[in-house]
């Protein structure tokens, strides 16, 4: 499970089936790829394949993501469904009609908690001036979401979560990376755009991960599954991106090792990561993702990617066995 | 139907046979699998004999005397028992007699192979079975997991015990 199964392909180039083997060809010569133990390709740059390359991968249940020359997700191949269960559809869209608003708030409240986990080490180390809005996600976040309110009001907070957890920034980053507003597409500064590679990141694995269990991808409970994209992946990242996307900026800002002279495009008011700036990005992203730790209920070691699936997992036992969908949470790491 | 899957998950795991028999069948990466269709292959290939699917039972081979199944071990005799029986009475309504043979691979503690025969007793014994296991798969939800040590190696046990 240590294993690193996903390729991050950074040149251009072109992919193919070599006999049983993934090869990929460019200018510099021909790279394998061994399939066994690859589950996702992530393409950066350009590149081309056909068909024949497609079925083999899909055989072998790997899904590939892509990216445009600015850094923007295009969008995934997604292999034929090889987990189909109708019986556990059924059952999810009729856990979507009454039970959506539990589960949503199971996801918002994780949320908060997880950001506050996140802040609180900051807190810790002296940033006395985080303690209003660790207050309030502890209290008054909390206190809102367990009322009885509906799901535009559960949305509506939810955005609040967000925004004062980015107004805080001010008090931890440096200045050139605070953020004063955030803008999605296209991003406009530097804290932006790594803020929103980051979430494609966490988005797209876990597009992969949902991919391997029967859950549907399209029934969501936090997001309106009429967005039409994967969103059930959108509502399973959520409580990951403070964990995973912003521990991964935070430290790398905080260490300087991404900076905004050096790393973001200029010709684009800094508002994209250069390659480099990406690289860096990724190699740390992995790196936290894949990093393992004991799971204190299931006695094993595992990643929080792996964590990704396990909320998977409790998702489908809420839906089949009607247990209570408590997701990912930092604290107790499980 | 009742398939040979399920009747030797039933002896096997209790919960393990609902989750299969209800379609959630999570994704196995474990190496113990991979070994068991690989030998599978390997023995298809050598005999240039392949499954043989009667009904919705799949059957390893079958010769004159004999219809076998190969087993990468011998870890759960119990299961891969009764799975031989419901194929050899499987065959008798077909109006074919045979003898059940299991071949393992590896054997840890008995013999190599093992041969069974459908008689009276034990006939009425897997109707009550097969019966018991209608039962099972057809409640609304799976019985829980009992955690044993068998539980370490199986697919299911992280939807089990999360």
């Amino acid at each position: 499970m240590a294993k690193n199964h996903t390729r991050y392909i950074f040149s251009m180039g072109e992919l193919k089936r070599k006999d049983n083997s993934i090869a990929f060809i460019n200018e510099k010569g021909n790279f394998y790829i061994p399939i066994e133990d690859t589950r996702e390709i992530y393409c950066i740059n350009e590149v081309s394949f056909n068909t024949k390359f497609l079925d083999f991968v899909a055989k072998a249940g790997i899904t590939i993501h892509f990216f445009n020359y600015h850094g923007n997700y295009s969008g995934s191949f997604y292999p034929k469904d090889y987990l189909v269960s109708g019986t556990l559809t059924i059952k999810q869209s009729i856990v979507f009609i009454e039970n959506r608003l539990n589960i949503a708030k199971n996801i918002v409240k994780t949320i908060a908690a997880n950001i506050y986990e996140v802040l609180y080490h900051y807190y810790r180390h002296d940033k006395k001036e985080l303690k209003p809005v660790l207050d309030w996600l502890k209290n008054d976040a909390d206190k809102f979401i367990s009322k009885d309110i509906t799901i535009e009001q559960l949305l509506f907070i939810e955005g609040q979560i967000w925004n004062r957890f980015y107004d805080s920034f001010q008090y931890f980053l440096p200045e050139d990376f605070v953020m004063n507003k955030r803008v999605k597409r296209p991003p406009d500064n530097p804290i932006n755009a790594l803020v929103s590679f980051g979430n494609t990141l966490l988005y797209t694995k876990t597009i992969s991960s949902i991919y391997h269990t029967h859950l549907n991808q399209s029934i969501s409970f936090l997001h309106s599954p009429g967005e039409g994209r994967f969103s059930l992946s959108l509502d399973l990242s959520e409580v990951f991106k403070p964990v995973i996307v912003f521990k991964t900026i935070f430290d790398l800002v905080g260490r300087k090792q991404l900076q905004v002279q050096k790393h973001f495009d200029k010709n684009l008011n800094y508002a994209l990561l250069n390659e480099d700036g990406k690289k860096i990005f990724i190699n740390a992203f992995e790196e936290r993702i894949n990093e393992t730790f004991m799971h204190p209920k299931l006695k094993r070691k595992v990643s929080l990617k792996h964590c990704i699936k396990l909320d998977g997992y409790k998702l489908i036992k809420h839906i089949v066995e009607g247990r209570e969908f408590v997701p990912f949470s930092l604290k107790d790491k499980m | 139907m009742i398939t040979g899957t399920l009747i030797n998950y039933y002896f096997h795991c209790q919960t393990q046979c609902w989750l299969h028999a209800n379609r959630i069948n999570l994704e196995d990466n474990s190496e113990d699998v991979r070994i068991g269709k690989v030998l599978h292959e390997i023995k298809e290939e050598k005999s240039k004999q392949a499954e043989i699917k009667i009904d919705n039972i799949k059957i390893d081979r079958i010769t004159k005397d004999y219809l076998i199944e190969f087993k990468k071990s011998d870890s759960d005799p119990q299961a891969v028992k009764w799975q031989v029986l419901l194929y050899l009475y499987k065959l008798k309504q077909k109006g074919i007699q045979r003898l059940g043979k299991i071949e393992y691979f590896e054997k840890n503690k008995e013999q190599k192979s093992e041969i069974l025969e459908l008689d009276e007793a034990n006939e009425e014994e897997l109707l009550k079975v097969l019966d018991a296991i209608e039962k099972l798969i057809s409640s609304a939800t799976p019985p829980p997991p009992k955690f044993e040590n068998k539980c370490k190696k199986c697919a299911y046990y992280e939807y089990c015990f999360i």
